[in-house]
C-alpha cells in the first residue's frame, strides 16, 4: 500500500510516496523522512537565526567554526564542485543573493572559505563572505531522507522537493523500469524513468524569485557566482545523477556554464567523475564542447535555440 | 533554587544568574564565552550512550561546541551505532554501557540518551564510575527509579545534570527575569500545549525492531505524552515559579491513531498549586495548530514562550518599564506581542535589533554547552567548588519535574485526582 505525506521546508513543499510493510510502518517511515528534511532545513537555512549556516555566516569571518562531520563533508564536496566548474557552482553567494532580493545592484562576489579537516572547521578567507546553500540543500536533504527510508526497510519510494529535485528508491510495483517523471513542456513533455536515481531541474527564470519570493515569479534568479551578475542566457537544465545532491549541483552549474559559453560536459566530467550524469539542456544559444551520446563521462543532450517565449 | 538543590550540586554559584539575565549581554548568548573553560587541561572527553534520533542530534551539536570531543558512542543496535560513528569521527563504538565505562578511562562525562526506562541503571553505573552525567528527560518512568537516581547523584562529587533545556535557553532565561521581577503581578492562569500531527512512531527495518524502537508507546515502560512531551513543559513552570503543583487531574483518549496502541494520542491535564493557581496542559498527536508553547498570564500582562521565541503581552494599564522602547512587536490576531530579545538595549543602540529575534544557537546547543562548561569548570575548581558553576538543571531538579510527570500519568491511567506530596519531591 502506497503512503503519501508532505511537509513545508526550505521555502517549498516536500512530498513523498512510499510503500511500507503496512500502513502503520509506511506512515512512520514517511514522517521520519520528512522530519529528517526539516532537520536539514534547520541546519542549512541561512534564514533561521539558530541554524548552523547562520552561525557560520556570523562567526566564520573572525574564527574557525567547528562543524559536525555530515555538514563538513557537504562543504568539502561543494568546494570540490566549485573548483571543477570554475566557480559555476559556488556556495559563497549569500551577500549577492541578499542584494538581489533587496533589488540592489550586484557586485562581483569575492567570497571564499577554507576548510580544515583536522579540526573539522570552516573559516571565511575573504571579507563579505556569506554562504547560501540554496542550490544544494534540497538535494542533500532528499539524500538523507532516502538513507533513513532504506534503513527503515523501505524499498520503493519517490520523493521531491518543490518538484525541481526528485529522488527515487526502487521502482513502482507495476513499472520495473522506474518511477515515471515528466519534465514538463520546456522539455517537450519528455518523461524519464527514475530507479535508484535522482533528477534536478534548474531554470534561469524561477517559478519563484530570489529567496523563494513568490511575487517575483519569472525573474532571473540564477547568478554567475564568479562575475556576480544575473544569467543572460535563457534556458533550463535537467540532470539525472546517482544522488539528488549531485544532480542539484550539476543542474545549477550547467546553466552558468552554458551562459558563459564554456564547455559544460568537460567541466561536469571533472566535477563529478563517478556520478553517471545524464544532462539535458534547453538553451537559446549554441553550447560548446562535447554533445550528446559520447561515452566515458557526462552524457549531455543539447536542445538549441528554444524561444524564450515558450517557457 | 531550593536548599535541597544546593545540597546536590557539586558546585553551586547560581546566585548571579538573575542579575545576569536582567542585564543580558550579547556574549552571554554564547554559553561558553566569558566562562572559564578547560584551557590547558585539554578538552572535555565525552561519551554518548544511546544513539537514536535524539542521540544523533546531540552528536551534531557537540561537534560544534568548543572544548569538548566525543571519544566513545554506545548503542546496542548496530545500524544506529554505525550511523552515529559517522557523525562522531574518531570515536570508538560500544554495544554496552558497562564495556564502555570499563575501557574508556579517559572519558570524564557521559551523555545518556537511551529510552527513559533504561536511564536509572546507566546513571547509577556512570556515577559509580565518577563520570559527570547529563541525562535526557524525563529521567525515569517510576518514582522508585527517580529516587534511586537522586540518591546516586547526592554526594557523588560530579556534575549531574538533567536535560530540561528550558533552563539553559536564553529566551526563557530573559522571560524568567521579567517574571521574577514581578512584571506580570498577580498570577491568573498558566497554560501550555504541545500539538503536532504525527503518529509518534519510529519505523524499524523489521516488525521486531519496530517494537523495540517504539518503546514510548508501551505503557509498561513509558509515561506516554505526559512524560515524554509534557515533562519538558512542566519543568518550565516549576523553574519560573520555584514550586510544584500539589495535585493533578488528567484525561486522555485515542482520537486519531487507532493502530493498536495503548497510550492515548490526546491528553489534557490540570495541575493545581497550593494557592489555587491552575496550569492547564493540552497535548495531541492529531492536530498541529499552535504547536508547542507555554503561557503565563498575570494581572499586568502575559508571557508566551515558544522554544526559540518569546513574547510579552502587556495589559493597557500596565506600567511602562522603559525597555519596551527598544522592543520589536509581532501581531497575534489583534494582540501586539513584544518580542523578548536578550540584549535588546545593546542591539537597539547598534541598530541591530532585528538580528536579535530568535536564538542564535539551538536550544539543545545551549543545554549541552551549559553542561560542558560546568564540567570544564569543575576540572579547574578548588576543593570547595570555588570558580565553578552548577549545571542549569541538576538531576535533583530534573527528578522533581519528572516525578510530577509520573503522577500526572498515574492520574491519567486511574482517572482520578492525584495528590503531589511536597515531601516526596523534597526527598528527591
Amino acid at each position: 500500500m502506497l503512503h503519501r505525506a508532505a511537509c513545508f521546508a526550505m521555502g517549498t513543499r516536500f512530498e513523498l510516496v512510499l510503500e511500507g510493510r503496512d500502513d502503520v510502518h509506511g506512515r512512520a517511515a514517511a514522517e521520519e523522512a520528512l522530519e529528517r528534511i526539516v532537520e536539514c532545513d534547520g541546519r542549512l537555512s541561512r534564514f533561521r537565526s539558530d541554524s548552523l549556516v547562520s552561525r557560520i555566516n556570523r562567526e566564520a569571518g573572525s574564527a574557525w567554526v567547528a562543524l559536525d562531520a555530515e555538514t563538513f563533508e557537504l562543504l568539502e564536496r561543494c568546494a570540490r564542485a566549485c573548483g571543477a566548474t570554475e566557480g559555476a557552482f559556488d556556495l559563497c553567494l549569500g551577500t549577492a543573493m541578499d542584494r538581489l532580493r533587496a533589488g540592489q545592484g550586484l557586485l562581483a562576489p569575492a567570497g571564499a572559505f577554507a576548510l580544515d579537516p583536522a579540526r573539522r572547521a570552516v573559516r571565511f578567507t575573504a571579507p563579505g563572505t556569506a554562504l547560501d546553500l540554496g542550490a544544494v540543500a534540497k538535494g542533500f536533504a532528499l539524500d538523507r531522507a532516502a538513507e533513513l527510508l532504506r534503513a527503515a526497510g523501505v524499498e520503493r519510494a519517490l520523493l521531491h522537493g518543490g518538484t525541481s529535485s526528485v529522488l527515487a528508491l526502487g521502482a513502482p510495483p507495476d513499472r520495473p523500469e522506474g518511477w515515471p517523471v515528466g519534465l514538463g513542456p520546456e522539455f517537450a513533455e519528455r518523461v524519464v524513468s527514475l530507479r535508484d536515481r535522482a533528477l534536478s531541474i534548474s531554470a534561469v527564470r524561477g517559478s519563484r524569485g530570489p529567496g523563494g519570493d513568490a511575487a517575483a515569479r519569472g525573474q532571473v534568479h540564477v547568478l554567475d557566482p564568479r562575475e556576480g551578475r544575473r544569467l543572460r542566457a535563457q534556458g533550463r537544465a535537467a540532470v539525472l545523477a546517482a544522488s539528488a545532491e549531485e544532480a542539484e549541483i550539476a543542474s545549477t552549474a550547467l546553466l552558468v556554464l552554458v551562459d558563459r559559453g564554456a564547455r559544460p560536459a568537460e567541466a561536469l566530467d571533472a566535477g563529478f567523475p563517478s556520478a553517471r550524469l545524464e544532462c539535458i539542456v534547453v538553451a537559446d544559444r549554441p553550447v560548446a564542447g562535447r554533445g550528446s551520446g559520447l561515452s566515458g563521462g557526462a552524457a549531455l543532450e543539447i536542445v538549441h535555440h528554444v524561444p524564450p517565449a515558450s517557457r | 533554587m531550593t536548599t535541597n538543590d544546593r545540597r546536590d550540586f557539586l558546585l553551586s554559584t547560581g546566585a548571579g544568574m538573575a542579575a545576569t539575565w536582567l542585564a543580558p549581554h550579547l556574549e552571554l548568548l554564547h554559553p561558553l564565552l566569558g566562562r572559564k573553560t578547560s584551557g590547558g587541561e585539554g578538552r572535555v572527553k565525552l561519551a554518548l550512550i544511546g544513539a537514536g534520533r535524539q542521540g544523533r542530534a546531540i552528536l551534531g551539536e557537540l561537534a560544534t561546541i568548543p572544548d569538548c570531543e566525543v571519544v566513545a558512542v554506545c548503542d546496542n543496535d548496530e545500524s544506529r551505532l554505525s550511523s552515529a560513528l559517522r557523525r562522531a569521527t574518531g570515536a570508538k563504538g560500544y554495544a554496552g554501557a558497562a564495556d564502555l565505562l570499563a575501557k574508556e578511562v579517559s572519558v570524564s562525562a557521559v551523555i545518556i540518551a537511551t529510552p527513559t526506562h533504561l536511564h536509572r541503571a546507566i546513571v547509577e553505573q556512570c556515577l559509580e564510575a565518577k563520570k559527570h552525567v547529563y541525562c535526557e528527560t524525563p529521567l525515569a518512568h517510576t518514582l522508585e527509579d527517580l529516587q534511586a537516581i537522586s540518591a546516586a547523584a547526592r554526594g557523588a562529587g560530579v556534575v549531574a545534570a538533567a536535560a530540561f533545556q528550558g533552563r539553559a535557553n536564553p529566551v526563557y532565561g530573559l522571560a524568567r527575569s521579567f517574571f521574577k521581577a514581578g512584571t506580570l503581578r498577580e498570577l491568573a492562569h498558566l497554560s501550555a500545549q504541545n500539538h503536532k500531527k504525527t503518529s509518534w512512531r519510529t519505523a524499524g527495518s523489521t516488525p521486531e525492531r519496530d517494537r523495540e524502537l517504539n518503546w514510548h508507546l508501551d505503557p509498561k515502560v513509558s509515561l506516554g505524552l505526559t512524560g515524554e512531551l509534557g515533562a519538558h513543559q512542566f519543568d518550565v513552570f516549576h523553574w519560573f515559579l520555584g514550586r510544584h503543583p500539589v495535585s493533578v487531574r488528567a484525561r486522555g483518549d485515542l482520537r486519531l491513531h487507532k493502530d493498536g496502541r495503548e497510550v492515548p494520542d490526546t491528553v489534557q491535564a490540570q495541575f493545581t498549586f497550593d494557592d489555587g493557581l491552575v496550569l492547564d496542559w493540552s497535548c495531541t498527536l492529531a492536530n498541529s495548530l499552535g504547536g508547542r508553547h507555554e503561557e503565563i498570564a498575570g494581572a499586568m500582562g502575559a508571557i508566551k514562550l515558544a522554544w526559540t521565541h518569546g513574547w510579552m503581552f502587556k495589559e493597557a494599564d500596565a506600567p511602562t518599564q522603559g525597555w519596551e522602547v527598544y522592543a520589536n512587536r509581532q501581531q497575534f490576531h489583534d494582540e501586539p506581542g513584544i518580542t523578548l530579545i536578550a540584549d535588546a538595549t545593546k542591539l537597539a543602540a547598534q541598530g541591530k535589533l532585528q538580528e536579535g529575534v530568535g536564538l542564535p544557537y539551538t536550544s539543545l546547543y545551549y543545554s549541552l554547552a551549559d553542561f560542558v562548561a560546568a564540567v570544564a569548570g569543575s576540572h579547574g575548581a578548588g576543593s570547595n567548588g570555588a570558580g565553578s558553576k552548577a549545571p542549569a538543571c541538576s538531576l535533583a531538579d530534573g527528578a522533581r519535574s519528572s516525578a510530577v510527570s509520573v503522577l500526572a500519568s498515574r492520574a491519567l491511567v486511574e482517572r482520578t485526582e492525584v495528590a503531589i506530596d511536597p515531601k516526596l519531591l523534597e526527598g528527591l
